[in-house]
């Protein structure tokens, strides 16, 4: 097949699994007995709940973004700029938050904070703290431990853009202070409003932490209507406002960042930039970050190993769960496969701009990564459930064009900054050479992308392994993941064996990532050495 | 006879004209010069030859066949049976020496037996016959630049495209491999256009130079010709 026939078959396929499923919804919630009717959006518009819901999914999604940008930005400069010992080491311990079901970190702190918590067994019971977390301030706090990871790789991933000459330039008429606030932060600047937006946008649809801390949000609505009460209309016409807020969130950001397409290349110089000595700084700059690890990511994880007392839950975990967890790792890695080869296409669109509609195919990948899960899932059961379409709707079809829809553009944009470094030039001798498109990607741009390609193989399982909120409105009967029957056992099953079904969850993100790092940091070394 | 004939080919960028009207042909078995200075336009003929981009007007033909036209590429560069040596080299870094002359062998659909004699033969030509099994990494930039010279030789092109491939040489080995690059010619007999701004290494490749300007070519002929003329357009040519 030619080059132009698979690329338009990429952007077919991104159509088919994201946008068709929204606009299908869509257009299904103003029909009503064949005729346009906007009754479900009379409801939505008029109902004071609706819109105190959404104030406080706007006040929470706010308040979450700021803190994570004000606590993650210094985050990363300090771990990529400065001296600071343990640094690499650092990193990886603050994504994990990121990279497992958010609803875990929530029953973690409550089976710490809670009535029956573990502080309350200890000191005795204080209302006050059990009221912090189940509310505003305990799901801000929780949000933000998820969500800070992505200002700090944001800012890490933007720095190292940075040719150091600009910064020595600097560096020779003011300190690293005005460096700082004068050249590196501007440089880095549309990482920030990058993370900012993709923070606000997710935690904005996230469901599962507020639902299980009792915070009343507007995403909760739709799948309410759409799981308890089977108002498929109502489900919809509440989804709506959701995707209203996605598109004018992503409006402004190409208004205000209209040359910059995340192209992130890595300055060639950049082994040689500049460090900042923190010299005796170090210590509470140390102790504040590792004390910042402690709180967010160990805490919890102890917590849960703690409440999950001895192996018999273990046993028994699997016992109920254990088809689940098979189940989540056998979608997690065809998803991810999936998931590679289309964002390796997809990258190959925006990157090489080999599709005059790529600036759309990128809009489309990023607005659907920042929609919110319910909104994509009402919408893939919208548009597959149909007598016909069985062998999609009743299969795990359904979930892995869940995964595709939402997570092709962190594939995507990965891709893009890894085929930013295979010059134009190597694939243009190929073809002059002789060969054509199929061939050129198989033996010239796949090997010298591999290092990419495993990157977003990783990430890609990471995301599909995390996933709750598309998997479980649309996962077929008795076929649902680990995380689903987490969620579901949380709501009767015991606090031990919830919190052991946790850990196993917690086990299988954090081994493969440990795995996979351990080599990665062997081969840095020795790149170093060289 | 005629390899290459450009008629009346502009091309612009952003609405900059960088080549205006250009028209030339390329005879079979020439060493034909490109020599300007920076930014006049010798790579994008190049490119334009090599059907990387399209003329906005004008076309171009190779071998009597019309492969370009205003806004689209008839002949795609894999068909158009050309080689070329990059400006960057462009070898594939995770490919053997023997590895970067047999792909495009390979894409064209050669026996195993065939591919393996042309590599042999082609090898011992440009003195690498031991590097066979090198990544390019391993390599000198004398033998990388040969392994490019080989790599683009092997599929016996029609013409041969040269982007400055000797610029990023010191002096000594530029000298070197000039005269190398001559005697592949001579004994390949191959049609040979070739891009520098260095009048001297201009001066001793050359069968014939064409001299370019802003987009322009502002003298075509032999040696003898363009090095006498020299002095009227010398301020444009690089020494
Ligand atoms: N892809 C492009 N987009 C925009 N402008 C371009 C592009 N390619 C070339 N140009 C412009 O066209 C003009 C001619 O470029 P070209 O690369 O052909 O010059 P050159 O003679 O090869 O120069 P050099 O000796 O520096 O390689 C230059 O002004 C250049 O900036
Ligand atoms: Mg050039």
């Amino acid at each position: 097949m030619s080059k132009k026939a698979i690329l338009s078959l990429t952007v077919l396929l991104l159509v088919v699994a994201g946008l068709l499923p929204v606009l299908s919804m869509l257009l299904k919630s103003m029909v009503v007995n064949c005729s346009f009717s906007l009754e479900a959006y009379k409801g939505v518009l008029t109902s004071s709940r609706q819109w105190k819901l959404m104030g406080n999914s706007l006040k929470l999604a706010s308040l979450v973004t700021m803190l994570t940008v004000v606590a993650g930005v210094p985050t990363g400069l300090v771990l990529e700029k400065t001296d600071l010992p343990l640094r690499g080491l650092l990193i990886p311990f603050f994504v994990v938050p990121l990279l497992i079901p958010p609803y875990i970190l929530a029953v973690s702190w409550a089976d710490l904070l809670g009535r029956d918590g573990l502080l309350a067994h200890s000191f005795g019971y204080s209302p006050a703290l059990t009221n912090l977390l189940f509310g505003l301030p305990g799901c801000v706090f929780v949000l933000f431990s998820i969500f800070l990871p992505i200002p700090i790789l944001l800012t890490t991933a933007f720095l190292r853009t940075i040719d150091p000459g600009l910064e020595e330039a600097g560096r020779l008429v003011t300190g690293w202070w005005g460096v700082i606030r004068g050249i590196t932060l501007p440089l880095i600047m549309p990482g920030i409003l990058l993370s900012a937006m993709l923070v606000f946008l997710l935690s904005f649809g996230e469901f599962s932490v507020p639902t299980f801390l009792r915070y009343q949000v507007y995403p909760v609505e739709s799948f309410t209507q759409f799981s308890a009460f089977y108002n498929f209309k109502a489900a919809t016409a509440s989804a709506l406002p959701l995707a209203l807020v996605t598109l004018l969130l992503l409006f402004g950001e190409t208004f205000f960042l209209k040359k910059h397409t995340y192209q992130l290349r890595p300055s060639p110089h950049h082994q040689g930039s500049l460090r900042i000595e923190l010299k005796g700084h170090k210590p509470w700059v140390f102790a504040l970050i590792t004390g910042l690890v402690a709180v967010l990511v160990v805490v919890p994880i102890v917590v849960l190993v703690l409440q999950s007392g001895g192996l018999q839950w273990y046993q028994e975990a699997m016992r109920r769960a254990g088809f689940s967890l098979v189940r989540s790792v056998i979608y997690a890695a065809i998803g991810a496969t999936l998931l590679t080869v289309l964002g390796f296409l997809t990258g190959y669109i925006v990157q090489r701009r080999a599709l005059s509609c790529w600036r759309y195919v990128d809009s489309l990948t990023l607005f659907l990564f920042a929609l919110p899960s319910t909104v994509v899932g009402i919408g893939l059961v919208s548009l597959w459930n149909t007598p016909w379409t069985n062998l999609i709707y009743g299969t795990p079809v359904i979930i892995i064009m869940g995964y595709l829809a939402k997570y092709t553009a962190l594939a995507s944009r990965i891709l893009v900054t890894q085929l930013a470094q295979v010059p134009l030039s190597l694939e243009e001798a190929a073809q002059i050479a002789g060969a054509k498109w199929p061939r050129r990607m198989l033996f010239i741009i796949t090997p010298l992308s591999r290092k990419g390609l495993a990157v977003c193989w990783v990430v890609g399982y990471l995301f599909a392994l995390r996933d709750t909120g598309i998997t479980m409105l649309v996962y077929p009967p008795g076929l649902e993941t680990l995380p689903v029957r987490i969620y579901t056992l949380m709501a009767n099953g015991s606090p031990q064996l919830v919190a052991a079904l946790c850990m196993i969850m917690i086990s299988v993100t954090v081994l493969p990532m440990a795995l996979w790092l351990i080599p990665q940091r062997k081969g840095l070394d020795e790149g170093c050495r060289v | 006879m005629k390899v290459v004939e450009f008629k009346a080919v502009s091309k612009s960028y952003n609405g900059t004209r960088v080549l205006k009207d250009i028209d030339f042909q390329v005879e079979k078995g020439e060493r034909l010069i490109l020599l300007g200075p920076s930014g006049c336009g010798k790579t994008t003929i190049l490119r334009l030859i090599a059907g990387f981009i399209a003329p906005d007007q004008g076309s171009i033909e190779i071998g009597g066949r019309v492969v370009s036209e205003p806004g689209r590429i008839v002949v795609p560069p894999e068909e158009r049976n050309l080689g070329m040596v990059f400006q960057d080299l462009a070898l594939w870094p995770h490919l053997s020496v023997k590895g970067n002359l047999e792909f495009g062998l390979k894409a064209k659909g050669f026996s195993k037996a065939e591919r393996d004699q042309r590599i042999e033969k082609m090898l011992e030509m440009v003195g690498l016959r031991e590097y066979a099994n090198r990544k390019p990494g391993e390599l000198s930039g004398g033998q990388q630049q040969r392994v490019a010279l080989a790599r683009a030789l092997v599929l016996e092109p029609t013409v041969m495209l040269m982007d400055e491939p000797l610029s990023s040489l010191d002096t000594e080995l530029n000298i070197r491999l000039r005269r190398e690059v001559i005697a592949l010619h001579k004994s390949l007999g191959f049609t040979m256009i070739y891009v520098t701004h260095d009048r001297e290494e201009a001066f001793e490749i050359a069968t014939r130079v064409m001299v370019m300007s802003e987009g322009e070519i502002v003298k075509v002929g032999s040696v003898k010709e363009v090095r006498n003329s020299l002095t009227s357009i010398s301020p444009l040519i690089p020494s």
